[in-house]
């Protein structure tokens, strides 16, 4: 049928089918900016268009509906690429992270406008409830509506977002724009699925409705016979390898249990057949034509029932270790008919045992401690799974190129993914590309190979070009997820509160594939243990294997769950001991100048070593927020006998990259008209990287921000670079741009002292893009044009390798305050005041938008995000209708993030990281300000009613 | 997904027809449940009565008047709604949602976790539908017609009587999630303190939202009794269901405890 109705202005006629949405109409048209977060749930809000102007989601208005109809995208509020007032106002606010959102946004915050001059906070919240974003924590969206509000008034208002940092820097800790946020602000074409050719076609995956079977038999026949079917592909005709999808650095410190295919389906979702076709419809029509048998076996849905004696074994194929030899009394026989299991190094693992990994060390001798402590406590804390939910899900497009495979992917980890498909499809890596493109939304999720093996796979052997993207139920149960966690913390201290001894006895359940096994669980001891000196303590970790959602990577990266449970027992410790919450932080937090001992024993893939602490800036943060908090007041009254009102504090660590293991390159070319083109391997996930690393150039060779290009992430073009994981990427990827055009900078002052007949020494680069001597100057314009000519120098680049063995640690300290409801169980974050370290914020707006989207992220992880699962493995709840995550009614309505830098020796200008450790405040604090509050301390998050309702007692 | 047709008649009595004809069909206004969350089981033939149904919420005497037209945020921007009703329409999901589900498709819907049909069912509203083309128009009372929804519904008559007081409250998961639990209660007080013509009804509780006769009954006549007696009487009336939203054990507490928020609000929302 013809649907004529009126888009931007202009008329159209398109023909449409009669159960067609118009959000697909819209995006089958051309109209990309048009997004889609949760298969036309219409929870999302990403595909919203202004319907005869009213703000709508478009996956929830048949086509035909908009007949006669105005519709309204982006696209109608610029012109000629120039940001209208709202993108504009978004941009300068620091809002626009991954940009999968924003044009949703722009359409919201134009619709408020229409309708409120100067809107309330209120107005803003009820305008953008229907939008969801993962990234920022809607904080600065208030921002952006009052600059966009104030501006139609006065095109000349503005605001400062952020204070700066680093007076003597004309980029570095100012804020500029980020460098992608105008065009995702203008929705042009940026993420994987804007590249997919028109003829291209559609993989769909059929997943296991079992938690746990085998495949006695497949029959895919039927299946090929379907029209447009071009492949399917089983566990009978994939490539016969076993690897690991963690995006990690080879030897892979995860097991290489997965194949392709195989013949064990080990969760619900898991791979049992893809299907290629010319259209989606097709492959999903094919899809329900293969016929499958199962054996179904007992599900493995707990830690508990993991380490059972005579459990289910759900990895039961034969164990070997390429480095080492297997841990005394494990079994390593297969049964013939499993996958076998490789090991690169052993990790003290007995797979048959569905012990995947452990590991136990310490310092001191806890025993001792434990003897002589006033008091000894012992709490078990567990959490559950969470799902970090990028709004743009897993998606590749893959095709043949010159002879070549090249993979259009939405990853953390371009190298990674090269050298995994690759090995998997069997060609070299020079066969392989693997392009970045602008991700909507990482977190943690995309720094593991889940889609792009098999598309590779099936481009490379089909020749034809293969999109493949996860719907959102696949995204939540086969992508990764949060591992599940039960950690037993055992505390002995004296009476004034001094810790003798530290016991965290750690379970984990990494779901049916070992990929990140053992570094997520380590990593929660690693970032909490390290915070409090204690001279005695011990941790022993295990990590098992369960037929639920596959775990992996996701922001903090255990070190949430790790924080949860020994700043909790901290608090817990502190409540028994009578002493206060803050005071007993401060006699054992960690300080200026302390010895960490304890890092002895937590090397990170290598061999650990005490590290003495320079400045430490907890104190100072803790003092802050003693302050802001009114800490040392009494608690304010919530006028309602119901709302018991309740404060928690808790000190944070993460890390700043893996060091001695991880390293970042990249290069930069003077270009003839004096501009420069960074060539970084960062995979920039919405985080700002790209603006890192190109203020790094400007700053270098003082030129101003629109003279750096920044190419990344891109294998055949950019130099290698480990990826975007460990909060690697201003430390690592940021120090590689800074140190590239250091050495452009000497390679340029070297070629105009021959020039200028000046000794190198005496020369200077001076802002405006020019070598300035003693005698006379000379531009880089000039310098590089003439290396273009016949009897010129050669190009001017620079290249650098940034590795290191100093180990950077940005620290915290999050204070909340809150109102529980005795009668209903219910929690309301009233105050949230973030204070962190990331040395010299490199942008401050910026950095303080990916602390906002941490809290807040973690604020819903500890209130209200839970993937429950029924008795035979099955998710409940894999979709947004069902697992809430934070929309900006979720906001608190005092948050506030301070920068409290503490420059790092190493970092770039003084730089640290942040992407991460954001994320590790909110549960203990929240759970220490409900005891607070009303006496009860909620050791299983999140905390939701019911739990708060048993902990008192009421349940 | 099945091919679908599509239909957009130019009048009731068409709509009617096109519906009767063809069994298979379901009418679509909004579209916020039909093309979301029912989508797997949706019909054949989408009849689309958006614009033929009235948008207009006007008082009309002693009732007020919904059309059946009436977007959920239309309600929202409602001058003169009683505040039982504004507080349900606010509840559902999100501004986007609300400027497109209207009042007539919610009660087609007939959802659990609809706000919008425990707070009319407690102000005892009803319902005017067409049945067939050509016919009289039906007016019945809402709950009978939710027991068997039939024809289409035009307006919802909502009863305004000076002195009835009305509250709505809920139980979600997020600012923005569904109802998980829902409440309602209208009455009159009659001289110092006693209750007279109490309507409750609440939602998540079953298949469907409903009236509470059995918890009308309690309290009907009787002076407002404090939050713990009402809690106590009604908990053991409410038979909910564990489901990953919620333990049973936890709904029924909470149930009750939104029954007694919503009659004691009451008595302020006269």
């Amino acid at each position: 049928m013809k649907v004529a109705f009126k888009l931007n202005g202009r008329a159209v006629s398109w023909e449409a089918s009669p159960g067609e949405s118009l959000k697909a109409l819209l995006h089958r048209r051309g109209v990309i900016s048009v997004r889609d977060g949760c298969d036309g749930e219409g929870s999302c809000g990403l595909c919203a268009v202004l319907l005869d102007g009213r703000l709508v989601n478009s996956c929830l208005v048949l086509a035909a509906q908009a007949e006669g109809s105005t519709v309204l995208t982006v696209e109608r509020f610029s012109k000629d690429r120039k940001l209208g007032v709202v993108q504009r106002a978004l941009v300068d606010a620091a809002c626009v992270q991954c940009g999968y959102c924003t044009p949703a946004v722009v359409l919201a915050i134009h619709d408020l406008l229409e309708r409120s001059k100067d809107p309330t906070r209120e107005e803003v919240r009820d305008a953008l409830s229907g939008t969801l974003c993962r990234c920022t924590g809607y904080e600065q969206f208030y921002a952006a509506v009052r600059i966009a509000s104030r501006r139609l008034a006065d095109p000349d208002y503005s605001e400062a977002l952020a204070p700066e940092f680093k007076p003597e820097l004309r980029h570095v800790g100012k804020d500029r724009e980020k460098v992608d946020a105008a065009a995702l602000a203008l929705g042009e074409k940026a993420f994987v699925e804007d590249r997919v050719e028109a003829n291209a076609c559609h993989l769909k995956m059929l997943g296991s409705p079992h938690a746990h079977a085998w495949i006695k038999s497949i029959d895919a026949g039927a299946a090929l016979a379907m029209p447009g079917v071009v492949a399917v592909l089983t566990h009978e005709n994939c490539p016969d390898k076993v690897y690991t999808t963690a995006g990690q650095g080879f030897p892979e410190p995860s097991p290489h249990d997965q194949r392709m295919f195989s013949r064990k389906v080990r969760h619900v979702g898991d791979r049992v057949a893809a299907v290629l076709a010319e259209t989606a419809e097709e492959a999903e029509a094919a899809l329900a034509a293969i016929k499958v048998e199962y054996e179904i076996l007992e599900p493995v849905l707990s830690i508990a029932a993991a380490k059972a004696p005579g459990a289910p074994v759900v990895h039961s194929g034969e164990v070997r270790y390429v480095v080492g030899e297997p841990p005394a009394g494990s079994s390593t026989k297969g049964d013939g008919r499993d996958d076998p299991i490789t090991y690169q190094f052993p990790l003290h693992a007995d797979p048959h045992r569905n012990l995947a990994a452990s590991a136990a060390d310490g310092i001191g001798d806890i025993e001792k401690g434990f003897a002589e402590a006033d008091v000894v406590i012992e709490r078990k804390y567990r959490g559950n799974r969470v799902q970090s939910t990028p709004m743009e899900p897993h998606s590749v497009f893959a095709k043949v190129d010159g002879g070549r495979l090249v993979l259009h992917a939405s990853t953390q980890v371009p190298w990674h993914v090269r050298r995994v498909v690759s090995r998997v499809i069997g060609i070299p890596e020079n066969k392989v590309r693997v392009v970045k493109e602008r991700v909507g939304g990482g977190f943690g999720a995309k720094q593991d190979i889940v889609v792009e093996d098999v598309a590779g796979y099936l481009a490379w052997t089909t020749g034809k070009s293969v999109f493949f993207r996860y719907n959102r139920e696949q995204e939540f149960i086969a992508s990764r997820t949060r591992h599940a966690m039960e950690i037993t913390v055992k505390l002995g201290a004296r009476r004034d509160g001094k810790l003798t001894a530290i016991l965290m006895r750690l379970d984990a359940d990494t779901g049916p594939y070992g990929q990140h096994c053992l570094t997520v669980p380590m990593n929660a001891i690693s970032k909490s243990l390290p915070l409090l000196l204690c001279e005695n303590a011990r941790f022993e970790v295990k990590s098992y294997y369960t037929n639920l959602s596959p775990a992996g990577a996701y922001q903090g990266y255990g070190a949430p769950k790790g924080s949860f449970a020994l700043q909790t027992a901290l608090a817990e410790l502190a409540a028994e001991l009578g002493i206060g919450q803050l005071e007993m932080i401060e006699k054992n937090r960690v300080t200026s100048g302390a010895r960490i001992e304890i890092l002895r024993s937590l090397g990170e893939g290598r061999e650990g070593q005490a590290v003495t602490l320079g400045e430490c800036g907890l104190g100072d943060m803790i003092a802050r927020g003693r302050k802001s908090l009114s800490w040392d007041e009494p608690k304010p009254d919530s006028g309602d006998p119901d709302w018991k009102i309740g404060r928690g504090a808790v000190i944070i660590q993460q890390g700043s990259g893996l060091p001695g293991l991880d390293a970042a390159n990249a290069e930069v070319r003077l270009l003839a008209d004096g501009t420069v083109i960074l060539l970084s391997g960062g995979a920039d996930l919405g985080t700002g990287l790209d603006t890192v690393t190109a203020k790094a150039v400007a700053e270098t060779l003082g030129l101003e921000m629109e003279d750096v290009a920044v190419i990344s992430g891109d294998t055949d073009t950019t130099p290698f670079d480990k990826g975007a994981y460990a909060s690697s990427g201003t430390y690592f990827s940021g120090n590689a741009a800074l140190k590239a055009a250091e050495d452009l900078r000497a390679k340029i002052l070297a070629t105009a002292a021959a020039v200028l007949g000046e000794k190198p020494g005496d020369l200077r680069v001076e802002r405006g893009g020019k070598v300035v001597g003693k005698n006379g100057s000379i531009s880089f314009a000039k310098l590089a044009h003439m290396a273009t000519q016949g009897e010129g120098h050669g190009e001017l680049t620079g290249q650098a390798c940034f590795k290191t063995d100093h180990a950077a640690f940005p620290y915290g300290a999050h204070f909340v305050e809150l109102a529980v409801n005795a009668r209903s169980g219910e929690v309301k974050v009233r105050r949230y005041h973030a204070y962190q370290d990331c040395g010299t914020p490199i942008n401050p707006a910026l950095a303080k938008g990916q602390i906002f989207g941490g809290c807040l992220k973690a604020i819903g992880h500890s209130l209200y995000e839970e993937m429950v699962y029924d008795g035979e493995g099955r998710c409940r709840n894999p979709r947004f209708l069902d697992y809430k995550i934070p929309s900006i009614y979720e906001v608190p309505e005092d948050f506030r993030v301070e920068l409290v830098p503490v420059e790092d020796e190493v970092g770039p200008f003084g730089g640290k990281s942040i992407s991460e450790i954001a994320v590790n405040g909110a549960a203990p604090a929240i759970a220490i300000a409900i005891h607070d509050a009303v006496g009860a301390w909620c050791r299983e998050w999140p905390f939701t009613p019911e739990r708060v309702l048993r902990a008192l007692g009421k349940l | 997904m099945p091919t679908r047709d599509y239909l957009r008649p130019a009048s009731i009595d068409e709509a009617l027809a096109a519906r009767a004809a063809k069994p298979e069909a379901a009418f679509i206004a909004g579209g916020t449940f039909l093309l979301s969350s029912d989508r797997p089981t949706a019909p054949r033939l989408y009849v689309d009565v958006g614009r033929l149904l009235g948008a207009k919420i006007e008082r009309r005497g002693a009732e007020l008047v919904l059309g059946a037209g009436a977007t959920f945020q239309d309600l929202v921007d409602a001058p003169a709604l009683p505040a039982a009703l504004k507080a349900a329409a606010a509840t559902m999901a999100n501004r986007n949602v609300r400027n497109r589900a209207t009042v007539g498709g919610n009660l087609g819907a007939g959802k659990s976790c609809s706000s919008l049909i425990p707070a009319l069912l407690a102000l005892e509203a009803r319902v005017v539908c067409a049945e067939r083309p050509d016919a009289a128009h039906l007016s019945l009372p809402l709950s009978s017609w939710l027991e068997r929804p039939t024809g289409l519904v035009l307006e919802v008559i909502v009863p305004v009587e000076a002195g009835r007081r009305a509250a709505f409250a809920r139980w979600s998961r997020s600012a923005c999630d569904l109802s998980v639990l829902t409440a309602a209660a209208s009455y009159r007080l009659d001289g110092p303190g006693s209750i007279r013509g109490l309507a409750v009804a609440a939602g998540g509780l079953g298949p469907r939202a409903r009236r509470f006769p059995e918890i009308e009954r309690l309290f009907e006549g009787g002076a407002l009794p404090p939050r713990g007696e009402i809690e106590a009487l009604v908990a053991p009336l409410l038979s909910p269901v564990d489901d990953h939203r919620g333990g049973a054990a936890f709904k029924r507490l909470r149930g009750a405890s939104l029954v007694a928020d919503a009659i004691l609000t009451a008595e302020e929302q006269a």
